[in-house]
């Protein structure tokens, strides 16, 4: 039982880093930002090739993978995503294409095998009498502190205000000479960062392979709906919600399984509750 | 319709059923027919995102239904594969209804999400339970509806045919203006006593129908189906062809739909990376064409109004 309860606490922290990042980049900029999932690809693809094939030491495959991640996501929202903003159907599908994209080149570079990315922490640790891997208690701690600084940098800092400016109404902030398109650019590479270090720190206990994105991304997006879209504290709650979920599932009946979670959540939500959790109505 | 439209479309059509007995090549009439089923799906998927404006991110959603209910029926137990057709769009629409119904009351992008997610999942659900639909694998050995090539390709045509006719008549009702309308502004449309949610859910059945029939035909050509029917590829392909051809105008998406599969074809020689022309294909439109490529180009070529 125990290790249910920490299996569960350390999938709903993972998804809770991706879920944060894809809410936030939707309750600032309203990007529905379908290569969410390829960003936390390329997390892990990056730390692997830094660590195994540059043979980088981690830490520092960790930082340099994460930044990467961030430039990619802002060159991503500068270059495609601004100017087709007009339109949210030409957003998504551009964004899809990225996924794609990134998803094909990961294949062709990398081939269809999964990789493995180094731990960080190699040892078992000891938790009460069950002995769980190390990296996983790891992610739960790193999953915390950045999502922890993440909400102390939203409320406590200048930029932070800027941000929750431009999240409730773009216009108005702008007259108030806050510059609306660099914002979006920075908040989108908040995400990206949120969601490359995801995968860096679970890569080692997952099989990262290409199409590991599309999970995720569904993942995310459920998690984002059953608490709310644009709500990061809901995204947080639903995050437990969904991950233990997934965990009781593969415990108890079968790990192929954990998909259709997601399905059922998102339908669910939309049936009883349909601004999630703690979401407000959107009108997009 | 116009004099100069009859005159494009009987010209097309000529084209279109003429080309595959000259060409006389077994090889080509296959191309031809894949090129009139993606016809169907990128009308059926214009008839619903491109008039309503909601965006469908899942139509692999009803052409895997589809496809996979033909599979059951002719593949596992060996029933007629005139069967497949009815049982092929009564799944289609099931899955339309499902999907939907929680989704399409509600504004915002749950619809987008919801349709993306549900094939996915669908398609993950096809690979796990391996016992009834064979895996990754799929299903094989369905009959061919008819057994000449040819034959069959004449059958896809007239359904692609069918189809355009069925949904543009559907565009030019009553019923089309309602959907154009909810694009345009949906909480006029509430505000004039119209049923918006009632319009949308059933506007999806109809594409969802047309849809899982053409699923049903891709199956009975292929002779099997395979989790790829469910695949976001596929859902993200046929959105491309109806931006090509213009979107809302369902023609236009249909003609996408064969010219865009036409050059692909043109493009074997590049392998596996001719995927990546999609691509190409999506930036030029989403960043140059908005108004897609082939209505427009006609509207041109036709000059003059309406």
């Amino acid at each position: 039982m125990l290790t249910v309860l920490i299996y569960g606490a350390v999938t709903s922290a993972v998804l809770a880093m991706l879920a944060v990042g894809f809410t936030l980049i939707f309750g600032v900029a309203r990007i529905l930002n379908l290569s969410h999932g390829a960003f936390y690809a390329l997390g892990a693809y990056c730390a692997y090739s830094f660590t195994t094939l540059l043979k980088l030491p981690l830490i520092v495959s960790a930082v340099l993978a994460v930044a990467l991640v961030a430039v990619f996501g802002m060159a991503m929202e500068r270059v495609l995503v601004r100017p087709l903003r007009q339109s949210s159907l030409a957003v998504l599908m551009i964004t899809l294409t990225v996924a794609l994209t990134v998803e094909q080149v990961l294949f062709v570079v990398f081939g269809s095998q999964s990789k493995n990315v180094p731990a960080f922490v190699n040892f078992p640790i000891n938790v009460h009498g069950v002995s769980v891997d190390g990296q996983r208690l790891l992610a739960l701690a790193i999953a915390v502190v950045l999502i922890g600084a993440l909400w102390l940098f939203i409320q406590r800092t200048r930029l932070g205000s800027a941000i929750l400016a431009v999240s409730q109404d773009p216009e108005a902030a702008q007259y108030m000479g806050i510059p609306a398109n660099r914002i979006f650019t920075i908040v989108m590479g908040l995400s990206a960062a949120l969601a490359g270090a995801a995968g860096v720190i679970a890569g080692p206990f997952l099989s990262v392979r290409p199409t590991m994105d599309q999970t995720a991304m569904i993942t995310a997006f459920s998690v984002v709906i059953v608490g709310g879209l644009g709500s990061i504290p809901g995204s947080i709650l639903a995050a437990c919600i969904i991950g233990y979920s997934q965990t009781f599932v593969a415990f108890y009946l079968n790990p192929e399984w954990t998909g259709t979670v997601s399905l059922v959540a998102i339908l669910l939500t939309l049936v009883l509750r349909p601004s999630g959790l703690m979401g407000r109505v959107v009108n997009a | 319709m116009g004099k100069r439209n009859m005159v494009g479309a009987g010209v097309l059509l000529a084209l279109l059923a003429g080309l595959p007995p000259l060409l006389h090549n077994h090889y080509l009439t296959g191309v031809f027919i894949v090129c009139a089923i993606d016809g169907i799906w990128a009308a059926s998927w214009d008839f619903f995102s491109g008039l309503t404006g909601r965006e469908n991110f899942g139509h692999a959603l009803f052409i895997g239904g589809g496809a996979y209910a033909a599979a059951f029926l002719n593949g596992n137990f060996g029933l007629s594969p005139w069967f497949s057709i009815p049982a092929g769009i009564a799944v289609a629409v099931v899955f339309g209804l499902l999907v939907g119904f929680p989704t399409l009351r509600l504004k915002g992008p749950y619809f987008a999400l919801a349709t993306l997610a549900s094939a996915a999942i669908m398609q993950q659900v096809a690979i796990n339970l391996w016992q009834y639909t064979g895996g990754s694998e799929g299903i094989y050995g369905l009959d061919t509806l008819i057994d000449s090539s040819l034959g069959f390709y004449y059958f896809v045509l007239a359904i692609l045919v069918a189809t355009v006719v069925v949904l543009s008549l559907i565009a030019r009702s009553r019923w089309g203006t309602i959907m154009r309308a909810i694009k345009g502004d949906e909480t006029a449309c509430q505000a004039a006593g119209i049923n918006v949610t009632f319009y949308k859910i059933a506007s999806l059945a109809v594409s969802a129908a047309f849809a899982g029939l053409g699923g049903v035909l891709f199956a009975h050509y292929q002779q099997a189906v395979t989790p790829d029917d469910f695949d976001v590829f596929l859902s993200i392909s046929v959105i491309i062809m109806a931006y090509v051809g213009g979107i809302g105008t369902i023609w236009g998406a249909a003609c996408g739909g064969i010219l865009l599969n036409l050059m692909l074809e043109l493009m074997r020689g590049l392998g596996e990376y001719r995927l990546w022309v999609y691509y190409v294909i999506l930036m030029v439109v989403l960043f140059f064409m908005r108004e897609g490529f082939v209505a427009p180009l006609w509207r041109r070529l036709r000059g003059g109004n309406a």
